[in-house]
Parts: C-alpha cells; sequence; structure tokens
C-alpha cells in the first residue's frame, strides 16, 4: 500500500534530485520525512490530495502528497554566485 | 522619459502652490526611482535636524518604472520621509492600485511640502491637481474616507488616505488603500496627518512611454507566463503570507507574548488553513499580480470584514498579544486598519504594555482599569483605540515601544523590542542568526522587508556566524529593496521563484537602458549607504550601537518551544556587526568609509 | 468565440487590462481596454467582471458598418469608419462597449486577442463556444 510524494524546490535535491517518489502508506508525514533525511523545519506546508495537512497526517494508501520547502528567494542563484 | 511618468509634482502645502519639474534623467539614472527617488529628495531636501511633524519634512510618494505596467506584481508606491517614530530613515511600501495611477497621471514623485493651515485632500485628475477642503473628511477612519470620495468622485479614483491615529499624532500611523493595503511602518501616516492630508486622490488617463513594444510585450507575457507555470502559484495563492505561521510555530520563530518564545501552544487556531477555512471569502490582488497574497475575510462573529490579516499581523497581534482565535485577530487588524495605526508596531508596543502589567511595572491604574493580561481579547481591542486617540495609556504606548520604555524604565526597555526605536517584525530571533543580523541593520529598524532571511538560517544552520551568512543578508539587503525601487514587488520571485534573469531584459525594452543584476546591486548599494548618512546626518552619536538587538535575544532564552533554552550570544552579535561592517566597507562603528562613497559615487551628493 | 469571465475568481489586479490597452491601442493604458473590473468592497468583498458576449448588437446599430468581425469570429471596431456617434454604447447590454473622446478618436470593444488570460494568474478567463442561453 504506496502512496505518492512530490518535492516542491529545494527538496528535490533531498530525494536524489527527483520530484516525485513512491512512499509507504501508515506513516505519519513527520515519520515519512525522518525516513527520507528531510529536516521537517525547510519544509513550510504539506499538501495532502492538495489539501493543507498537519505533520501528524497519517498517510493513506493513493495519497498524492506535496512537500512545499520554504522558499525566500533565490536559494541556487547565491550559492551560485 | 520611457518608462517613467515624466514628472515630479511638488505641493508645497503652507502655501498652495503647486508645481511640476521634469524628472531628472540623471536621477533616474543614479537611483531609477521608487524609494530611490524616496532618499534622494529626503538626504537632499530635507534639512538637517527637521522636525519630522514640522514643515520642513516631506513626504515623498514614488512609484518606479516598472509600475503601472503589464509586469508581475508592478504596483508598488514608496513613502518616504523623516521617521516620527525613529528620528531616522523611514520608507514604507504600498501596494495595491496606487502607484499604476500616479504614473498614468504622468508623475514619477509626489512631493508634499510644509503644513496646510486647514485639512485638505490632494485631488490629482491628469494634469488638474487641486488642494482641497477636507474639514468633513477629519475624524473619520479610512474605510469611511475612501468609501465617500469614491462614491463622489468616481470609481476609477485611487485613495490613500489616514485615519484618527495619522490625525493624532501616533508615531507609528499608516496610510491605507483600498480598503486594506497600507504603508505601514514609520510613521508614514504620522507625517501626512502632521501636514494636515487626509487623503491622497488619483486618476490617470495617459499612457506610459516604453522604449521597445514589442519587447517589453513579449519580456512581460514571459514573466507572467513563468510565473503561472509555478508549482508554488497555487498554494501560495490559496494561503498567501499565512503559509509560513505554522512553519515559525514549528521552528521557534512566531513571536510569543513580547517575543519571550517562538513557539504558541495556541498556535493551531492561527495557521493559515485554518484561517482560509474559517474566515477567508475571497482572494485580493495588488496591480498586474499574477499571485495574489491578499486574503479578503469576514469576521462572522462581529459581523465585519478586512483584508487579511496576512502573517505579520498574526504574529504581532495574535501569539505576541496571546490571542489565539484568528477571527479576534483579525477584528483586531479591522480596528488597526479603520483607525489608521501599524499593526507591527502597535502590535510591539502592546505586547510590552502587557509584560510590564504582567511584572507589576504598569499599575492596573496605569492601565486605565484595563486587566491588561496576554491573551485579553476585548483589551486588545481597548487599547488599540485609546492609541489611535492617544487617550491614557495610548498616549504613552502611541510613541512607541522604545520611548515608551524610556519614559516608565524600571527594566521595561530590556524586553522594548525593538531597533533604532522601531518595532521588531514578526520572526523571533533568538536562534537564527541571519534573521537577527537582518533586523539589526535594517535601514528602518526593525523591519523583515529588507532581508528575509529566516529561511536561509533554517537551510544552513540557525546558531551560525559566518561571513557567508553575512553575505547573505547583504545580498537580500540589496535585491530586495530593489523591487520597492522598480516598482513592483518581490514576492514572485521570493514566493514563485521566478527567475531574476527575466527582469533586466524587461526593463531595458521599458526604459531603453541596459542594466545587469550586478548594475542594480550597484545602485542599491548606493541607496543603502546614503540612508545610513542619514541616520548619522540625523542622530548625534549614531554607529554601532544603534544596530544593536533587543537584548532579549542574547540574555533571555525562550522556557519553551523549538527554541527553548536558546539565544544568539552577545559575542556572536558582535562577531556579525563585525563582519558586516567589513563586508560593507564601514568602519568599526558602521559609517561608510571614504573609499566606499567614492566607489558609490555619493562624494558629491553627501558634500 | 467569446470570453467567459468567472468573476469569483478575481482578485482585482487588472494585469488584464493593460494586456488589453496593449493589444488594441499599442499604449499601457487599462483606462482604454475592453473589459471592466467592479470592485465591491468593503462588503461584500468580492469582484465583478464584464466581458464582451460577441452578441453584435453593437454591430447591428453601427451606422457607418464600422463595426465587423474578425477571423477570430469577434466584432471589432474599425477605426477610420468610426464617427464616434455613440450609437453602439447603449445598447451593449454588457456595458463594455467603449466611447471616451478625451481618450481615443475610435469607439473600441474586446477582439478576442486572448492576451488579458494570458496574463490572469487565477484563471478567471477562458475563450469558449458561445453557449445558447439557458
Amino acid at each position: 500500500m504506496s502512496a505518492k510524494l512530490h518535492a516542491l524546490g529545494i527538496i528535490k535535491s533531498y530525494i536524489g534530485g527527483k520530484s516525485e517518489i513512491v512512499v509507504d502508506a501508515g506513516n505519519t508525514i513527520r515519520e515519512t520525512m525522518r525516513a527520507l533525511n528531510i529536516p521537517s523545519e525547510i519544509v513550510a506546508l504539506v499538501l495532502v490530495n492538495d489539501a493543507p495537512q498537519a505533520k501528524e497526517y497519517r498517510v493513506q494508501a493513493g495519497d498524492v502528497i506535496k512537500l512545499i520547502a520554504v522558499v525566500g528567494g533565490g536559494v541556487n542563484e547565491f550559492r551560485n554566485e | 522619459m520611457n518608462g517613467y511618468g515624466g514628472n515630479i509634482l511638488r505641493v508645497n502645502l503652507t502655501t498652495g502652490k503647486i508645481t511640476k519639474e521634469p524628472t531628472p534623467p540623471e536621477l533616474a539614472r543614479d537611483f531609477i526611482g521608487g524609494r530611490g527617488f524616496g532618499a534622494y529628495f529626503l538626504f537632499k531636501e530635507v534639512p538637517q535636524g527637521a522636525d519630522p511633524l514640522g514643515p520642513e519634512n516631506k513626504l515623498i510618494v514614488s512609484s518606479g518604472p516598472l509600475s503601472g505596467l503589464m509586469i508581475p506584481g508592478a504596483g508598488k508606491c514608496d513613502f518616504t520621509c523623516k521617521s516620527p517614530l525613529t528620528g531616522g530613515y523611514a520608507s514604507a511600501s504600498l501596494g495595491g492600485l496606487f502607484t499604476a495611477e500616479i504614473k498614468y497621471a504622468g508623475l514619477d514623485s509626489i512631493i508634499l511640502e510644509g503644513i496646510s493651515p486647514k485639512p485638505v485632500y490632494l485631488f490629482i485628475e491628469d494634469d488638474k491637481i487641486e488642494l482641497r477642503d477636507a474639514s468633513s473628511l477629519w475624524g473619520k477612519g479610512t474605510f469611511a474616507t475612501e468609501k465617500e470620495l469614491k462614491e463622489k468622485l468616481g470609481e476609477e479614483f485611487q485613495i490613500a488616505c489616514i485615519g484618527p491615529g495619522g490625525e493624532n499624532g501616533v508615531s507609528y500611523a499608516h496610510i491605507n488603500h483600498d480598503y486594506g493595503r497600507q504603508a505601514g511602518r514609520g510613521g508614514v501616516g504620522t507625517v501626512m496627518g502632521a501636514k494636515k492630508v487626509k487623503a491622497l486622490v488619483i486618476r490617470g488617463t495617459q499612457p506610459i512611454p516604453v522604449a521597445d513594444l514589442d519587447a517589453y510585450r513579449k519580456a512581460g507575457m514571459a514573466m507572467y507566463d513563468a510565473c503561472k507555470k509555478s508549482e508554488m502559484l497555487k498554494p501560495w495563492q490559496n494561503l498567501g503570507t499565512t503559509m509560513v505561521v505554522s512553519w515559525c510555530d514549528e521552528i521557534g520563530a512566531l513571536p510569543t507574548r513580547n517575543f519571550s518564545a517562538g513557539s504558541f501552544e495556541g498556535g493551531k487556531t492561527l495557521y493559515g488553513p485554518y484561517m482560509r477555512e474559517k474566515i477567508v471569502v475571497n482572494d485580493k490582488g495588488c496591480f498586474a499580480c499574477p499571485s495574489p497574497c491578499g486574503k479578503y475575510s469576514r469576521m462572522k462573529r462581529y459581523g465585519t470584514n478586512v483584508e487579511g490579516p496576512e502573517y505579520e499581523t498574526i504574529g504581532m497581534i495574535g501569539s505576541n498579544l496571546g490571542l489565539a482565535e484568528i477571527e479576534d485577530v483579525a477584528q483586531a487588524n479591522l480596528l488597526c486598519d479603520d483607525l489608521g495605526i501599524d499593526t507591527i508596531s502597535a502590535g510591539g508596543a502592546i505586547a510590552w504594555a502587557m509584560e510590564c502589567y504582567e511584572k507589576g511595572i504598569l499599575s492596573k491604574a496605569e492601565t486605565d482599569g484595563l486587566d491588561l493580561k496576554f491573551g485579553n481579547v476585548e483589551a486588545v481591542f481597548k487599547v488599540i483605540e485609546k492609541i489611535a486617540k492617544r487617550e491614557g495609556l495610548g498616549a504613552l504606548l502611541a510613541e512607541g515601544t522604545k520611548r515608551a520604555a524610556q519614559k516608565i524604565g524600571k527594566g521595561s526597555e530590556k524586553f522594548a523590542i525593538q531597533v533604532k526605536g522601531m518595532e521588531q517584525s514578526a520572526y523571533a530571533t533568538h536562534s537564527a542568526t541571519a534573521m537577527l543580523l537582518a533586523y539589526m541593520t535594517a535601514d528602518v529598524g526593525a523591519h523583515h522587508n529588507r532581508a528575509w532571511a529566516i529561511t536561509y538560517d533554517l537551510q544552513v544552520g540557525r546558531e551560525l556566524v559566518n561571513a557567508d551568512k553575512v553575505a547573505r543578508v547583504i545580498w537580500l539587503q540589496h535585491i530586495r529593496p530593489m523591487f520597492d525601487t522598480l516598482g513592483a514587488c518581490r514576492l514572485q520571485w521570493v514566493e514563485l521563484n521566478l527567475d531574476l534573469e527575466l527582469y533586466p531584459p524587461a526593463l531595458e525594452a521599458i526604459t531603453g537602458v541596459k542594466r545587469s543584476w550586478q548594475d542594480l546591486h550597484l545602485v542599491s548599494e548606493r541607496i543603502w549607504n546614503l540612508t545610513r548618512l542619514y541616520w548619522a546626518r540625523e542622530q548625534p552619536g549614531f554607529g554601532r550601537a544603534w544596530d544593536m538587538p533587543s537584548p532579549r535575544f542574547y540574555t533571555e532564552p525562550p522556557k519553551s518551544g523549538a527554541t527553548a533554552g536558546k539565544i544568539t550570544s552577545l559575542e556572536d552579535v558582535n562577531k556579525l556587526l563585525d563582519v558586516y561592517y567589513e563586508q560593507r566597507g564601514w568602519n568599526a562603528n558602521g559609517l561608510p568609509k571614504l573609499e566606499t562613497l567614492e566607489r558609490l559615487g555619493l562624494t558629491r551628493l553627501v558634500g | 468565440m467569446r470570453l467567459y469571465a468567472e468573476s469569483s475568481k478575481c482578485s482585482g489586479c487588472r494585469a488584464c487590462l493593460v494586456a488589453c490597452s496593449l493589444n488594441l491601442f499599442k499604449e499601457n493604458n487599462p483606462k482604454k481596454a475592453a473589459l471592466v473590473i467592479g470592485a465591491h468592497f468593503p462588503a461584500p468583498g468580492n469582484y465583478a467582471v464584464s466581458v464582451c458576449t460577441q452578441c453584435g448588437e453593437c454591430a447591428a446599430v453601427c451606422p457607418t458598418g464600422a463595426i465587423q468581425k474578425n477571423d477570430r469570429g469577434a466584432y471589432y471596431v474599425i477605426p477610420a469608419d468610426c464617427t464616434l456617434c455613440e450609437a453602439c454604447v447603449p445598447v451593449c447590454p454588457e456595458n463594455v462597449m467603449f466611447v471616451r473622446t478625451g481618450l481615443a478618436e475610435t469607439a473600441w470593444k474586446c477582439d478576442l486577442c486572448g492576451d488579458c488570460i494570458a496574463v490572469c494568474g487565477t484563471d478567471v478567463l477562458r475563450i469558449g463556444e458561445i453557449e445558447a442561453k439557458a
């Protein structure tokens, strides 16, 4: 039983540059992030099936999860300078 | 001049004389527009030592070369003056539809000089420019004022007006526009009130000339296309700035009970999704914005409507005052907007008073009988009204937190959360060193707009103190204010990740002048140094001590929340400043070195 | 084909008006746009977008034949033939037929260029087949 996880912005770099991976259902979002080594403190917003959810939300089979990073402008541009 | 309205309008309120002069091309070359124009006119024309509320101070209202054009978010208007809150440089940015009309009326800046003998409003309809009697509007709230003027003159007129707070001299009065957009900080509304100007009313019907129409349309369309393709567009439209409330609560940056902590146990009923569900009825955008952050709300409990609250107000009036219900925060927001006072400074001042009351520094007699405990909604509503009327405790808080604490003493200066006299906006900085430095060094006082560096803190390590962090703050201090100089919003870049490289081609097509971001950074640095010199000119002894944050952030670790037990050491605070001054080309006391001024071409202007 | 507007999605930014004036007049001047955004604030707090339905009433009353159909199926104004008589203005059921003599030496209306759609970030506007009235 699985769900899809989309990473937006800099979170992609934590899942090997991919924008989508498959994750197990049954865990909370927070547990899922921990397992993937995505620091919770850079995730500003969690959307599940396009509705905002708390990080304590328990992933259901078939969910589409989006993790939205804190942005703040031009992280990459700055690093490239 | 391509990309410009073409004229500077001067209104001498003392004599009633109204004059226009062509916008000098060298001014556009060296300072571009918006806050660049504001800083130039302030430094050059407002004499040293001018009383902020006297006739010598000027209120300079400026659009930029992108304002009013088909560029995402091209609706930013700058209000500059000497600040009655800080005694230094004030520059406040207003969104909405106002700045576009300035350009369509063939103007770039409007400079209000002197003091009118009676309440007036400035009426501008293209070349018809008049001061009109505003006696019947004086005393009215901003909403009634705007409504009355629109009904009388027509919907196409855009209105920027003050409320009772500005009339009564509250040090942090704002200027309100479009039923909920403000030039909020530093007391720009106070200066307008001191000049006896109730409202600016404007409608223009002239086209803005551009250098290369086809290239401009193509460049503009490319920017909209990129915004619409951004994966951040929908989430941002849904929540706007309230997106970060839950994040700030989680990481310990949500100001709680006068910044004594950064996480709020009642936070969940302040979060963005909760607010969207409970009170938001519509999205409300500024001029030409594809990603409206404005959320228009209806408060059923009160039978009222308000634009907002946005993040800053939720932090400063919500958690910082211990209010846990979004509907109450929205109602307090409405009161501030209508009465014409800045929600950030008002929240800061009230939080300070609440802490004084809970610590026994202010007695119940001194709070006019109010039980001014954190979380007391009714008391918050009453204090907001008292501030706007400068009545009882309100008269003290209307001075701003720094002066109020100096007056009351008894150790309350230590928890007056301000820099340079401006109340710190809604990021708790016990453990976020770049954000702390951003507040310490912001050109108007402790405001987040110049360098929203807190995301960088969390990305690279919040307690780190190193040259990269300082460089990041300086980079942001050049890039974000540049948007206020160009007259457009930064949030498409900040939140949608709109490619910065899309701006120079658009700017070139519009103005005919080729500028890279490197060139734009240089102009930003010029403005930054000029405003620094303005502070030094106006405040005897200005220097390093003025950049120190509230001692709370280096002496009082929060007892709870994500930052429990954490502070930034005084040693690190000083190290931040040392590195910052060095990178900026300033001396150890934080004043620009001669070679820096020479490099920026400022020596002639500053003498 | 015609333009449709879903007013409840409008945030009042007026990018569409600038794009429209750039198409019609090659000018940055939203006062010369062919759609209208009405703002209803402070209450109830919403916007009403008026757009041309391409009903053709304007063309039907034009005494000089200055309003013709273009290859997109939209009625447009031929400036050289317009005498600014204003006959078209009162017959427009949506109030989006314009004659403002201080601003332009011709009547103007929506010619279905679609630029307004391109700049709208909240998907208010779309072009679709003309649906039969319910």
